[in-house]
């Protein structure tokens, strides 16, 4: 168990009256790739907000390394190796495609990957000196996943990387992502099934906030209710 | 070296060469106007270096150049205290950075960004005004301090003594060009990109590890630092502190010279406090009700026309022309 990175154990979370997750468990090791799966509503997103920390469960715990991150303040919580590409592409704008890959680097206990080595890892050597809000939209998605990586994550939590996407550059994200494997976890929050399938990896599905399935992503595919839930036939 | 950055360290080569040869051809009144404006310049520089880089607008940044103000004048009008001119402009330095830090920490780590701050600044400015007015044992009341002694101090065995117009004109200018030089050096380098990316999107940049509220705060005091500077410098040329100098008028002024000489330049801040207050004296020679009036046209126009302030109308012409150039 000493490979264990993450630790989420029986999360659960109300907002008021609604009952938004319940009883969630979550292991992610050292180095693992994993995918959260689920209709839209299912609860993806709050769920990882409760993994960075961003969100205290209601009941639960959540634990990094050991440590209870809950409710820490967010520069705490990314120096402690947590990295997170949030769903709405948010790079800096006004800044360089170099210096918001600076930036990140600076945010970093130790950087170690140099910065042409970051640029040329999400394909935008050719594009260091153009403004980040000028990029088009995937590109926006890629820089983000770069200053992610360039903070030298133990963890990185990825919501949603292929949003708007183009098949082409769903599949190209996938490949970036396989190739990044085994260097540190990702837990990728997604409903692209084309992007998961191509991740073929642990998956966890989502349903009303509760487990509805988990394990390798075949057995996912062909179960007969999770094809219900997305389908919208349950 | 990137090309704004040239045009930069040009345009502040040609001001320090205008200042430096400016003497020969003013006589000791003209020099004492200029130095005044100066002192406002570095003012306006230091809400620039805040505003400019964050975003965030301070509006009762005149608490600041107050509390340097009446600082230095309680110091330099004790004569218990040795080395009063020194000290003072520390104590004056030190007591600005001192209360910015603590309003400043409730603020930044209490989440107030924005409107909210600028708000919140507004009050504290009337506060600081009030208690000037209010605390008239130490502060004087409304008619302020006077008699306050001009800058002189001893330092490497030189004595330095600015009760003369000239000497006081140097002293200021040179302070001006190395405070405004420094601020631009820090805010063009790492300190300012992260500032830049905070101001862009605060929980992304945090979310990479950089402590923002921290950073925020430490800017703030380094700006507030420096209006308590100008603070002391101007109540040592002028001889006298009052109220007015923590008021909301000035708050609000010190505001238009940013907004007109340009915000985020630094350079052209203090310009602008340079020109205005010229313009100011000029119309109101000629009739004094009309210079707010003036003033507030002045202001509406520049926010509308040139939001990037003076400095952007070379800029907008060249561009401009490049358009004409490339039109069909």
């Amino acid at each position: 168990m000493s490979d264990v990175l993450l630790l989420a154990e029986n999360v659960g979370i109300r907002f008021g009256g609604l009952q938004a997750l319940e009883g969630l468990n979550l292991t992610v090791r050292d180095k693992e790739l994993c995918c959260i799966i689920g209709p839209n509503g299912a609860g993806k997103s709050t769920f990882l907000n409760v993994l960075t920390g961003t969100l205290r469960p209601t009941s639960g715990s959540v634990r990094f390394l050991g440590h209870d991150i809950a409710g820490l303040p967010l520069h705490r919580i990314a120096r402690l190796g947590i990295a997170r590409k949030f769903q709405i592409p948010s790079v800096f704008p006004s800044l360089s495609v170099e210096d918001n890959l600076k930036v990140a680097r600076w945010g970093a206990p130790a950087p170690v990957r140099p910065l042409g080595e970051l640029l040329d890892l999400v394909a935008l050597g050719s594009r260091a000196a153009t403004l980040a809000g000028e990029l088009a939209h995937g590109q926006k998605q890629w820089l983000e996943i770069g200053m992610a990586l360039a903070i030298e994550p133990r963890l990185l939590l990825l919501d949603e990387p292929t949003a708007g996407m183009t098949p082409q550059e769903t599949l190209a994200t996938a490949e970036m992502l396989l190739r990044l494997k085994g260097e540190f976890s990702i837990v990728a929050v997604e409903h692209d099934i084309r992007f998961v399938r191509a991740l073929n990896c642990e998956t966890l599905v989502l349903h009303q906030g509760r487990r509805l399935r988990s394990g390798p992503f075949h057995d996912i595919e062909t179960d007969e209710m999770v094809r219900d839930v997305y389908l919208g036939r349950r | 070296m990137i090309a704004r950055d040239r045009n930069w360290l040009l345009i502040f080569a040609v001001c320090v060469a205008l200042a430096v040869v400016y003497p020969l051809f003013a006589d000791g009144y003209q020099l004492t106007v200029i130095r005044d404006a100066l002192i406002f310049g570095l003012f306006a520089a230091s809400l620039d270096f805040f505003w400019g880089r964050t975003g965030i607008l301070c509006f009762g940044h005149a608490a600041f150049f107050g509390i340097g103000g009446y600082i230095m004048a309680l110091i330099t009008l004790n004569d218990a205290i040795p080395f009063g001119s020194l000290l003072g402009i520390l104590g004056a330095v030190a007591g600005a950075a001192f209360v910015a830090a603590i309003i400043g920490y409730f603020l930044f780590f209490g989440g107030i960004r924005g409107s909210y701050f600028t708000i919140v600044t507004l009050a504290m400015g009337v506060i600081c005004q009030q208690a000037a007015v209010s605390w008239s044992s130490v502060t004087g009341g409304d008619s302020g301090l006077i008699g306050i002694p001009p800058i002189a101090f001893d330092v490497g065995g030189v004595h330095v003594d600015l009760s003369q117009d000239l000497p006081s004109y140097v002293f200021v200018a040179a302070i001006v060009a190395i405070v405004v030089l420094a601020l631009w050096s820090i805010s063009r380098g790492r300190w300012g990109t992260v500032l830049t990316a905070i101001q862009d999107n605060e929980v992304r940049a945090a979310a990479l590890g950089h402590n923002a509220p921290l950073r925020l705060l430490v800017t703030f005091i380094l700006s507030a630092a420096i209006a308590g500077l100008a603070g002391a410098l101007y109540v040592c040329m002028a001889g006298l502190v009052a109220p007015d100098l923590s008021g909301l008028l000035l708050s609000t002024e010190v505001i238009v010279w940013v907004a007109v000489g340009g915000r985020g330049t630094l350079l052209g801040p203090v310009l602008g406090a340079i020109f205005i207050q010229r313009a100011q004296q000029t119309i109101s020679s000629f009739n004094p009700s009309l210079w707010p009036l003036l003033l507030g046209c002045v202001f509406v126009i520049i926010v509308f026309v040139l939001p990037d302030g003076i400095l952007s109308i070379y800029a907008r012409l060249k561009g401009l022309f490049k358009s004409r150039r490339h039109a069909p």
